[in-house]
Protein backbone atom coordinates (compact mmCIF):
# COMPACT_ATOMS: atom_id res chain seq x y z
CA UNK A 1 0.00 0.00 0.00
CA UNK A 2 1.63 3.30 -1.11
CA UNK A 3 0.49 5.80 1.67
CA UNK A 4 2.52 9.09 1.65
CA UNK A 5 2.45 11.54 5.43
CA UNK A 6 3.10 14.81 5.18
CA UNK A 7 3.22 17.65 7.71
CA UNK A 8 2.60 21.01 6.34
CA UNK A 9 3.78 23.90 9.21
CA UNK A 10 3.86 27.45 8.91
CA UNK A 11 2.68 30.49 10.87
CA UNK A 12 -1.30 31.64 11.42
CA UNK A 13 -2.34 33.88 8.11
CA UNK A 14 0.42 32.11 5.92
CA UNK A 15 -2.63 29.60 4.65
CA UNK A 16 -1.03 26.49 6.15
CA UNK A 17 -4.35 25.16 6.32
CA UNK A 18 -5.06 25.60 2.83
CA UNK A 19 -2.35 24.58 1.77
CA UNK A 20 -2.58 21.23 3.26
CA UNK A 21 -6.51 20.99 2.16
CA UNK A 22 -5.28 21.40 -1.22
CA UNK A 23 -3.04 18.65 -1.65
CA UNK A 24 -5.49 16.48 0.19
CA UNK A 25 -8.28 17.56 -2.04
CA UNK A 26 -6.09 17.26 -5.50
CA UNK A 27 -5.53 13.54 -4.05
CA UNK A 28 -9.25 12.76 -2.86
CA UNK A 29 -11.13 14.87 -5.43
CA UNK A 30 -9.53 14.94 -8.18
CA UNK A 31 -6.55 11.89 -8.21
CA UNK A 32 -9.00 9.20 -7.07
CA UNK A 33 -7.07 8.34 -3.91
CA UNK A 34 -7.35 8.38 -0.28
CA UNK A 35 -7.19 10.85 1.72
CA UNK A 36 -7.29 12.88 5.18
CA UNK A 37 -6.15 16.13 6.89
CA UNK A 38 -6.25 17.24 10.16
CA UNK A 39 -5.27 21.15 11.47
CA UNK A 40 -3.27 22.08 14.49
CA UNK A 41 -3.71 26.11 14.73
CA UNK A 42 -2.95 28.53 17.86
CA UNK A 43 -5.12 30.77 19.69
CA UNK A 44 -4.64 33.53 17.72
CA UNK A 45 -5.34 34.29 14.12
CA UNK A 46 -2.02 35.11 12.83
CA UNK A 47 1.42 34.67 13.95
CA UNK A 48 0.57 31.48 16.10
CA UNK A 49 2.19 28.37 14.80
CA UNK A 50 -0.22 26.39 12.81
CA UNK A 51 0.28 23.09 10.63
CA UNK A 52 -1.83 20.57 8.54
CA UNK A 53 -1.18 16.78 8.76
CA UNK A 54 -1.95 15.09 4.91
CA UNK A 55 -2.25 11.19 4.87
CA UNK A 56 -2.20 10.74 1.00
CA UNK A 57 -2.82 6.79 0.04
CA UNK A 58 -4.03 4.48 -2.57
CA UNK A 59 -6.30 2.56 0.21
CA UNK A 60 -8.89 3.69 2.92
CA UNK A 61 -6.80 5.54 5.79
CA UNK A 62 -7.50 4.02 9.16
CA UNK A 63 -5.62 6.40 10.94
CA UNK A 64 -5.36 9.86 10.05
CA UNK A 65 -2.63 11.06 12.55
CA UNK A 66 0.62 11.97 11.00
CA UNK A 67 3.56 11.11 13.70
CA UNK A 68 6.47 10.38 11.49
CA UNK A 69 5.70 12.88 8.23
CA UNK A 70 7.67 11.35 4.67
CA UNK A 71 7.62 15.16 3.42
CA UNK A 72 7.66 18.19 5.47
CA UNK A 73 6.61 21.43 3.86
CA UNK A 74 7.23 24.31 6.41
CA UNK A 75 7.07 28.02 5.95
CA UNK A 76 8.73 29.02 9.06
CA UNK A 77 12.30 28.90 11.04
CA UNK A 78 9.91 27.50 14.38
CA UNK A 79 8.11 24.89 12.31
CA UNK A 80 11.32 23.72 10.93
CA UNK A 81 12.87 23.51 14.66
CA UNK A 82 9.33 21.73 15.56
CA UNK A 83 8.88 19.34 13.08
CA UNK A 84 11.93 18.21 11.74
CA UNK A 85 12.58 15.81 14.38
CA UNK A 86 9.65 13.60 13.27
CA UNK A 87 10.81 13.27 9.74
CA UNK A 88 11.01 9.28 8.46
CA UNK A 89 14.77 8.45 7.42
CA UNK A 90 15.68 9.75 4.40
CA UNK A 91 12.54 11.75 4.00
CA UNK A 92 11.73 15.21 2.11
CA UNK A 93 11.61 18.74 3.37
CA UNK A 94 10.44 21.35 1.50
CA UNK A 95 10.60 24.40 2.93
CA UNK A 96 10.09 28.67 2.14
CA UNK A 97 13.78 29.41 1.36
CA UNK A 98 13.74 33.36 2.89
CA UNK A 99 11.88 31.72 5.83
CA UNK A 100 13.48 29.20 6.63
CA UNK A 101 17.26 28.33 7.12
CA UNK A 102 18.05 24.75 7.10
CA UNK A 103 22.13 24.74 6.78
CA UNK A 104 23.65 22.22 9.44
CA UNK A 105 20.85 20.54 11.11
CA UNK A 106 19.68 18.26 8.53
CA UNK A 107 20.19 14.49 9.25
CA UNK A 108 22.15 12.91 6.70
CA UNK A 109 20.22 11.09 3.94
CA UNK A 110 17.58 13.96 4.84
CA UNK A 111 16.53 15.19 1.51
CA UNK A 112 15.86 18.95 0.53
CA UNK A 113 14.83 21.63 -1.60
CA UNK A 114 14.00 25.16 -1.00
CA UNK A 115 12.01 27.81 -2.78
CA UNK A 116 11.52 31.59 -2.18
CA UNK A 117 7.84 31.60 -2.42
CA UNK A 118 7.21 34.76 -0.49
CA UNK A 119 9.37 36.60 -3.32
CA UNK A 120 8.02 34.72 -5.95
CA UNK A 121 4.50 35.24 -4.79
CA UNK A 122 5.31 39.49 -4.00
CA UNK A 123 6.28 39.18 -7.92
CA UNK A 124 3.03 38.15 -8.84
CA UNK A 125 1.61 40.85 -7.21
CA UNK A 126 0.09 39.37 -3.78
CA UNK A 127 2.26 38.17 -0.70
CA UNK A 128 -0.95 36.18 -0.51
CA UNK A 129 -0.43 33.49 -2.44
CA UNK A 130 2.47 31.71 -1.39
CA UNK A 131 0.96 28.82 0.15
CA UNK A 132 -0.12 28.38 -3.50
CA UNK A 133 3.11 28.67 -4.77
CA UNK A 134 4.38 26.01 -1.83
CA UNK A 135 1.24 24.02 -3.08
CA UNK A 136 2.60 23.88 -6.68
CA UNK A 137 6.57 23.50 -5.69
CA UNK A 138 5.23 20.32 -3.30
CA UNK A 139 3.15 19.30 -6.95
CA UNK A 140 6.61 19.87 -9.09
CA UNK A 141 9.26 18.17 -6.34
CA UNK A 142 7.28 15.18 -5.40
CA UNK A 143 4.71 14.10 -8.24
CA UNK A 144 3.06 12.97 -5.68
CA UNK A 145 -0.70 14.18 -7.51
CA UNK A 146 -0.87 15.17 -11.21
CA UNK A 147 -0.84 19.23 -11.57
CA UNK A 148 -3.97 18.98 -13.35
CA UNK A 149 -5.56 17.58 -10.33
CA UNK A 150 -3.98 20.18 -8.22
CA UNK A 151 -5.21 22.68 -10.63
CA UNK A 152 -8.54 21.62 -10.30
CA UNK A 153 -7.61 21.42 -6.27
CA UNK A 154 -6.81 25.46 -6.59
CA UNK A 155 -9.67 26.17 -8.28
CA UNK A 156 -12.09 24.35 -6.50
CA UNK A 157 -10.82 26.68 -2.91
CA UNK A 158 -9.88 29.71 -4.26
CA UNK A 159 -12.22 32.48 -3.53
CA UNK A 160 -14.03 33.89 -6.77
CA UNK A 161 -11.72 36.69 -8.81
CA UNK A 162 -8.53 35.52 -7.43
CA UNK A 163 -8.13 32.22 -9.57
CA UNK A 164 -5.79 33.51 -12.29
CA UNK A 165 -2.96 35.07 -10.05
CA UNK A 166 -3.51 31.63 -7.52
CA UNK A 167 -3.06 29.81 -10.80
CA UNK A 168 0.15 31.85 -11.94
CA UNK A 169 1.33 30.85 -8.03
CA UNK A 170 0.59 27.55 -8.54
CA UNK A 171 2.50 27.66 -12.15
CA UNK A 172 5.27 29.00 -10.62
CA UNK A 173 6.00 26.90 -7.74
CA UNK A 174 5.54 23.97 -9.80
CA UNK A 175 7.88 24.76 -12.53
CA UNK A 176 10.63 25.99 -9.85
CA UNK A 177 9.79 22.59 -8.39
CA UNK A 178 10.24 20.70 -11.25
CA UNK A 179 13.86 22.64 -11.94
CA UNK A 180 14.80 21.50 -8.31
CA UNK A 181 13.71 17.72 -8.89
CA UNK A 182 16.17 16.92 -11.03
CA UNK A 183 18.65 18.51 -8.24
CA UNK A 184 17.43 16.82 -5.41
CA UNK A 185 20.06 14.45 -3.29
CA UNK B 1 2.31 40.52 -15.48
CA UNK B 2 -1.69 42.31 -15.40
CA UNK B 3 -1.43 41.97 -19.46
CA UNK B 4 0.24 38.57 -20.01
CA UNK B 5 -2.46 36.61 -21.09
CA UNK B 6 -2.73 39.18 -23.78
CA UNK B 7 -3.61 39.22 -27.14
CA UNK B 8 -6.74 36.82 -26.07
CA UNK B 9 -10.18 35.56 -28.52
CA UNK B 10 -13.24 36.30 -27.74
CA UNK B 11 -16.62 34.41 -28.57
CA UNK B 12 -19.23 36.86 -28.93
CA UNK B 13 -23.00 35.58 -28.44
CA UNK B 14 -23.48 35.98 -32.46
CA UNK B 15 -20.87 33.22 -32.74
CA UNK B 16 -18.34 35.87 -34.10
CA UNK B 17 -14.29 36.38 -32.61
CA UNK B 18 -12.71 39.21 -31.82
CA UNK B 19 -8.99 39.92 -30.29
CA UNK B 20 -8.72 41.83 -27.75
CA UNK B 21 -4.91 43.20 -27.02
CA UNK B 22 -3.16 45.96 -25.40
CA UNK B 23 -3.20 49.22 -27.49
CA UNK B 24 0.59 49.17 -29.41
CA UNK B 25 1.67 52.40 -30.75
CA UNK B 26 0.97 51.23 -34.24
CA UNK B 27 -2.78 50.59 -33.80
CA UNK B 28 -2.89 54.30 -32.78
CA UNK B 29 -4.26 55.27 -36.77
CA UNK B 30 -6.72 52.29 -36.18
CA UNK B 31 -7.92 53.31 -32.85
CA UNK B 32 -8.42 57.34 -34.34
CA UNK B 33 -10.52 55.56 -37.10
CA UNK B 34 -12.81 53.99 -34.74
CA UNK B 35 -13.44 57.07 -32.82
CA UNK B 36 -14.20 58.82 -35.89
CA UNK B 37 -16.74 56.49 -36.77
CA UNK B 38 -19.02 56.52 -33.62
CA UNK B 39 -21.69 58.68 -33.82
CA UNK B 40 -21.85 62.14 -33.02
CA UNK B 41 -24.40 61.42 -30.08
CA UNK B 42 -21.95 58.70 -28.92
CA UNK B 43 -18.50 60.47 -29.27
CA UNK B 44 -20.78 63.09 -26.73
CA UNK B 45 -20.93 60.62 -24.29
CA UNK B 46 -17.12 60.63 -23.97
CA UNK B 47 -14.98 62.86 -22.17
CA UNK B 48 -12.57 64.02 -24.27
CA UNK B 49 -12.84 64.68 -28.23
CA UNK B 50 -11.30 61.86 -29.63
CA UNK B 51 -11.27 62.26 -33.17
CA UNK B 52 -8.05 64.96 -33.11
CA UNK B 53 -4.33 63.15 -33.47
CA UNK B 54 -3.78 65.79 -30.80
CA UNK B 55 -5.80 63.61 -28.61
CA UNK B 56 -4.60 60.17 -29.93
CA UNK B 57 -0.56 61.54 -29.18
CA UNK B 58 -1.38 62.48 -25.81
CA UNK B 59 -3.52 58.98 -25.14
CA UNK B 60 -0.66 57.56 -26.48
CA UNK B 61 2.10 59.07 -24.26
CA UNK B 62 -0.52 57.97 -21.13
CA UNK B 63 -0.31 54.15 -22.00
CA UNK B 64 3.39 54.80 -22.53
CA UNK B 65 3.72 55.98 -19.04
CA UNK B 66 0.99 52.74 -17.75
CA UNK B 67 -1.20 55.57 -16.71
CA UNK B 68 -4.04 54.13 -19.31
CA UNK B 69 -4.54 50.69 -19.81
CA UNK B 70 -5.73 50.46 -23.07
CA UNK B 71 -7.38 47.32 -24.51
CA UNK B 72 -8.84 47.45 -28.20
CA UNK B 73 -10.95 44.97 -29.79
CA UNK B 74 -10.33 43.75 -33.24
CA UNK B 75 -12.24 42.01 -36.13
CA UNK B 76 -10.94 41.46 -39.02
CA UNK B 77 -8.04 43.94 -38.56
CA UNK B 78 -10.32 46.75 -37.48
CA UNK B 79 -10.91 48.34 -33.69
CA UNK B 80 -14.32 47.58 -32.67
CA UNK B 81 -14.09 48.34 -29.35
CA UNK B 82 -12.26 49.48 -26.83
CA UNK B 83 -11.91 50.17 -22.87
CA UNK B 84 -9.74 52.29 -20.95
CA UNK B 85 -8.34 51.98 -17.39
CA UNK B 86 -7.11 55.46 -15.75
CA UNK B 87 -5.14 55.25 -12.70
CA UNK B 88 -3.17 57.98 -10.91
CA UNK B 89 0.23 56.63 -10.48
CA UNK B 90 0.75 58.74 -7.21
CA UNK B 91 -1.23 60.72 -4.85
CA UNK B 92 -4.43 60.10 -2.58
CA UNK B 93 -6.78 58.09 -5.20
CA UNK B 94 -3.64 56.13 -6.07
CA UNK B 95 -5.82 52.56 -5.08
CA UNK B 96 -8.93 53.65 -6.96
CA UNK B 97 -9.15 53.05 -11.50
CA UNK B 98 -11.53 54.22 -13.86
CA UNK B 99 -12.96 52.06 -16.71
CA UNK B 100 -14.69 53.58 -19.72
CA UNK B 101 -15.80 51.22 -22.61
CA UNK B 102 -16.92 51.72 -26.27
CA UNK B 103 -17.74 49.82 -28.83
CA UNK B 104 -18.44 50.41 -32.21
CA UNK B 105 -22.58 50.05 -33.01
CA UNK B 106 -22.44 47.08 -34.84
CA UNK B 107 -21.10 44.94 -31.99
CA UNK B 108 -23.50 46.00 -29.40
CA UNK B 109 -25.66 43.69 -27.40
CA UNK B 110 -23.26 41.11 -28.36
CA UNK B 111 -21.24 40.88 -24.95
CA UNK B 112 -18.38 43.05 -26.39
CA UNK B 113 -18.62 45.58 -24.18
CA UNK B 114 -19.58 43.06 -21.07
CA UNK B 115 -16.26 41.31 -22.29
CA UNK B 116 -14.14 44.00 -22.28
CA UNK B 117 -14.91 45.66 -18.93
CA UNK B 118 -14.11 42.24 -17.50
CA UNK B 119 -10.84 42.02 -19.06
CA UNK B 120 -10.26 45.44 -17.49
CA UNK B 121 -11.46 44.64 -14.12
CA UNK B 122 -9.15 42.09 -14.11
CA UNK B 123 -6.56 44.08 -14.85
CA UNK B 124 -7.02 46.60 -12.59
CA UNK B 125 -7.09 43.72 -9.67
CA UNK B 126 -3.83 42.74 -10.73
CA UNK B 127 -2.41 45.86 -10.69
CA UNK B 128 -3.48 45.92 -6.92
CA UNK B 129 -6.29 48.70 -7.86
CA UNK B 130 -8.68 48.51 -4.70
CA UNK B 131 -11.12 50.15 -6.07
CA UNK B 132 -13.05 50.92 -9.68
CA UNK B 133 -14.99 53.36 -10.74
CA UNK B 134 -17.17 53.57 -13.63
CA UNK B 135 -19.48 56.78 -14.82
CA UNK B 136 -22.94 56.37 -17.11
CA UNK B 137 -25.50 58.81 -17.63
CA UNK B 138 -29.33 57.92 -16.30
CA UNK B 139 -30.20 56.41 -19.39
CA UNK B 140 -27.36 54.32 -20.26
CA UNK B 141 -29.28 51.10 -19.23
CA UNK B 142 -27.41 48.17 -20.81
CA UNK B 143 -24.35 49.85 -19.71
CA UNK B 144 -25.09 50.37 -16.12
CA UNK B 145 -26.41 46.48 -16.09
CA UNK B 146 -23.01 45.57 -17.40
CA UNK B 147 -21.13 47.18 -14.81
CA UNK B 148 -23.72 45.49 -11.90
CA UNK B 149 -23.32 42.20 -13.35
CA UNK B 150 -19.61 42.47 -13.01
CA UNK B 151 -20.03 43.97 -9.07
CA UNK B 152 -20.33 47.39 -9.38
CA UNK B 153 -23.20 49.55 -7.27
CA UNK B 154 -24.47 53.09 -7.04
CA UNK B 155 -22.63 55.22 -4.91
CA UNK B 156 -23.02 58.43 -6.04
CA UNK B 157 -25.42 60.41 -8.64
CA UNK B 158 -24.15 63.78 -10.19
CA UNK B 159 -27.71 65.60 -10.92
CA UNK B 160 -28.47 67.21 -14.33
CA UNK B 161 -24.68 66.80 -14.19
CA UNK B 162 -24.39 65.87 -18.69
CA UNK B 163 -26.35 67.42 -21.44
CA UNK B 164 -26.92 64.86 -24.50
CA UNK B 165 -27.21 65.78 -28.24
CA UNK B 166 -30.67 67.55 -27.78
CA UNK B 167 -29.88 69.60 -25.23
CA UNK B 168 -31.44 67.54 -22.31
CA UNK B 169 -29.53 67.48 -19.06
CA UNK B 170 -29.26 64.11 -17.30
CA UNK B 171 -28.34 62.49 -14.07
CA UNK B 172 -24.32 60.77 -14.29
CA UNK B 173 -24.72 58.30 -11.87
CA UNK B 174 -21.27 57.25 -10.69
CA UNK B 175 -20.76 53.04 -10.13
CA UNK B 176 -18.20 51.77 -8.06
CA UNK B 177 -16.55 48.57 -7.31
CA UNK B 178 -14.33 47.55 -4.27
CA UNK B 179 -12.42 44.56 -5.50
CA UNK B 180 -10.36 44.96 -2.50
CA UNK B 181 -12.98 42.56 -1.50
CA UNK B 182 -12.18 39.93 -3.47
CA UNK B 183 -8.62 39.91 -1.75
CA UNK B 184 -9.70 40.24 1.59
CA UNK B 185 -12.18 36.78 0.92
CA UNK B 186 -8.48 34.70 -0.05
CA UNK B 187 -7.21 36.84 3.06
CA UNK B 188 -9.85 35.08 4.85
CA UNK B 189 -9.32 31.55 3.32
CA UNK B 190 -5.63 31.56 4.95
CA UNK B 191 -6.41 32.59 8.08
CA UNK B 192 -5.43 28.67 9.24
CA UNK B 193 -8.24 29.05 11.73
CA UNK B 194 -10.86 27.03 10.05
CA UNK B 195 -12.76 24.54 12.40
CA UNK B 196 -15.31 23.37 9.58
CA UNK B 197 -12.54 21.97 8.18
CA UNK B 198 -11.29 19.34 10.87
Amino acid sequence: MAQTEIRVGGLGGQGVILCGSIIGKAAAIHDGKHATLIQAFGPEARGSACSAQVMVSDQPIGYPYVKHPDVLVLMSQDAFTQFLPQLKPGGLVLYESDLVDPRGALPAGVRSAGVPATRFAEELGRRLVLNIVMVGFFAGVTGLVPIQAVERAVLDSVPKGTEDLNMKALRKGYDYGREQSTQIC
Amino acid sequence: MALDSYPASVTLRDGSTVVLTPLQPSCSGALLAFYRHLPEEDRLMLRDDVTTSDWAEGFLRKVETREIISLVAKAAGKVVGEATLYRTLHGWTRHVGEIRVTVAAAFRRKGLATALAAAQVKIATDLGIEKIIVQVVDNQLAARRTFEKLGFHKEAILPHHVMDVAGMKRDLIVLANDVSQIWAAMEAANQDYAPHLG
